[in-house]
């Protein structure tokens, strides 16, 4: 089987009912996605798989065999290990969105998402994107105020990118 | 877990021969949200799966004044679509009120129908809709109206070698409103307390033409209510049938007490849920803004 990884293709050759979330762990050493109840409930595992976020737990790899995966590790530019923070990652450390620290890289992921097809969301824009994503000590108000930063920062730069080119 | 040996079809034809070989010892992956939970727990140990990824099943297209959806048709993939939202907003609430987004990005609709769980959310909006099933084996096909399909909590009237492929949605009637409410512990990843899904179709003088009552979660299967959708056949809506119906509708459900709810507590709520919900459906048909 054949998955790319973070712009990286990777052959797999686990059994095929292996879960993509273990094989990202255990087989590729991708531990940024965590494994929080096995059962598609909690968000700790959340990928994008094909361009959509999706439980990495609920996905057997061979349901995975040529598509394209993201983890929380290809969110971050500049190398491995990566140099160049996103700017939802920097604002996550900045606004205190994290306590133990297990939920935030499903979080990451599905706000990440998010600021793919929506650059301004709104506090239930927010709220619907992480839906599928339990925190069970910060709770989400600090989630919302580092998307709604982060968004403004990406807004900010795209415009100043615009303003170069012009 | 066992270790079965996977397949990903590259027809439709060779997932049903395979289907003809192994029967019950084959399994079907659509989204696999249930069946990976299911052979982890050892409920199932298929020794195949078939992978329907690579069959476009995916399809929703119109078809004879109503709509024709593939079973591999994804959550999200129906929640985006704007017939369904505009021509069957009921199952597009319920879409909206499923799990999370990742696993509306995976969980497929045939899956859903399959699953066969009395408190699966979109068989009310589907029943709601007399949606009907194409059932397909290698030598032939056949359709089954929804709610003859389903036997017991995870039973149907599946054959070991068939599949489904379609789900059938008819035209539904012009002057028609319907209503589903989802009550769960909160709003998004709940498994429902009770679901209930109302539609009413007027006749041309103002009363009932077609009423169903469907109800999720109080019965081994979901269900209709026969009494209170006899009730309404004929009449006109009002404040004192809508309380009637409603009553009858919580005489029908035969729910149990689980970790959710106690049996009481969901009877009752069948009675406020239908209750809301006619009177919704009441408010829409007579121009007013429905409040669900």
């Amino acid at each position: 089987m054949r998955i790319t990884v973070n712009g990286r293709q990777r052959d797999v050759s686990s059994e095929p009912v292996k879960t993509l979330l273990h094989v990202l762990r255990e087989d590729l050493g991708l531990t940024g996605t965590k494994d929080g109840c096995s059962s598609g409930d909690c968000g700790a595992c959340t990928v994008m798989l094909d361009g959509r976020v999706v439980n990495s737990c609920m996905v057997m790899v061979a349901q995975a065999d040529g598509a394209s995966v993201v983890t929380v590790e290809g969110i971050a530019t500049g190398g491995q290990p990566a140099e160049v923070l996103h700017p939802l990652q920097k604002a996550f450390s900045q606004c205190w969105s994290f306590q133990c620290g297990f939920c935030t890289q499903g979080m990451l992921v599905s706000c990440y998402d998010l600021l793919q097809t929506n650059d301004n969301p709104s506090r239930e824009d927010i709220l619907t994107a992480i839906a599928g994503n339990f925190c069970r000590c910060t709770g989400y108000q600090a989630v919302v105020t580092a998307v709604q930063q982060a968004a403004a920062e990406i807004r900010t730069s795209d415009a100043g990118a615009q303003n170069e080119r012009a | 877990m066992n270790h079965p040996d996977y397949i990903a079809a590259e027809s439709i034809q060779q997932a049903l021969h395979l289907k003809q070989v192994h029967g019950e010892d084959a399994h079907v992956v659509a989204g696999g949200t249930d069946l990976i939970l299911r052979m982890r727990d050892e409920i199932l140990a298929p020794e195949l799966l078939i992978d329907l990824r690579k069959i476009s099943l995916d399809r929703i297209s119109k078809h004879e004044g109503g709509m024709q959806l593939g079973a591999y048709v994804q959550i999200a993939q129906l929640l985006a679509h704007p017939v369904i939202k505009e021509t069957y907003p009921a199952l597009a609430e319920a879409c909206r009120q499923f799990a999370g987004p990742p696993i509306r990005n995976r969980g497929t609709l045939g899956g859903n129908i399959i699953n066969a769980s009395p408190a699966a959310d979109l068989l009310p909006p589907l029943m709601a809709y007399d949606a009907s099933l194409v059932l397909e084996s290698i030598s032939g096909q056949r359709e089954m109206p929804l709610d003859q399909f389903l036997q017991g909590p995870g039973q149907t009237r599946l054959a070991p070698n068939e599949l489904l492929t379609r789900i059938m949605l008819p035209q539904i009637l012009a002057n028609s409103a319907t209503s589903f409410i989802k009550l769960g512990h909160r709003r998004s990843m709940a498994i429902a307390i009770v679901n209930v899904c109302t539609r009413i179709s007027l006749a041309k003088d103002g009363s009932v033409e077609q009423a169903r009552v469907v109800l999720g979660s109080v019965a081994p299967t979901v269900i209709r209510s026969q009494e209170s959708e006899a009730r309404l056949k004929g009449q006109l809506l009002s404040e004192d049938l809508i309380e009637d119906c409603a009553r009858l509708a919580a005489d029908d459900a035969t729910p149990i007490s689980d970790v959710r709810a106690s049996s009481e507590y969901r009877k009752r709520m069948v009675r406020v849920l239908v209750r809301r919900a006619l009177t919704a459906n009441q408010s829409e048909l007579s121009g007013g803004i429905a409040g669900a």
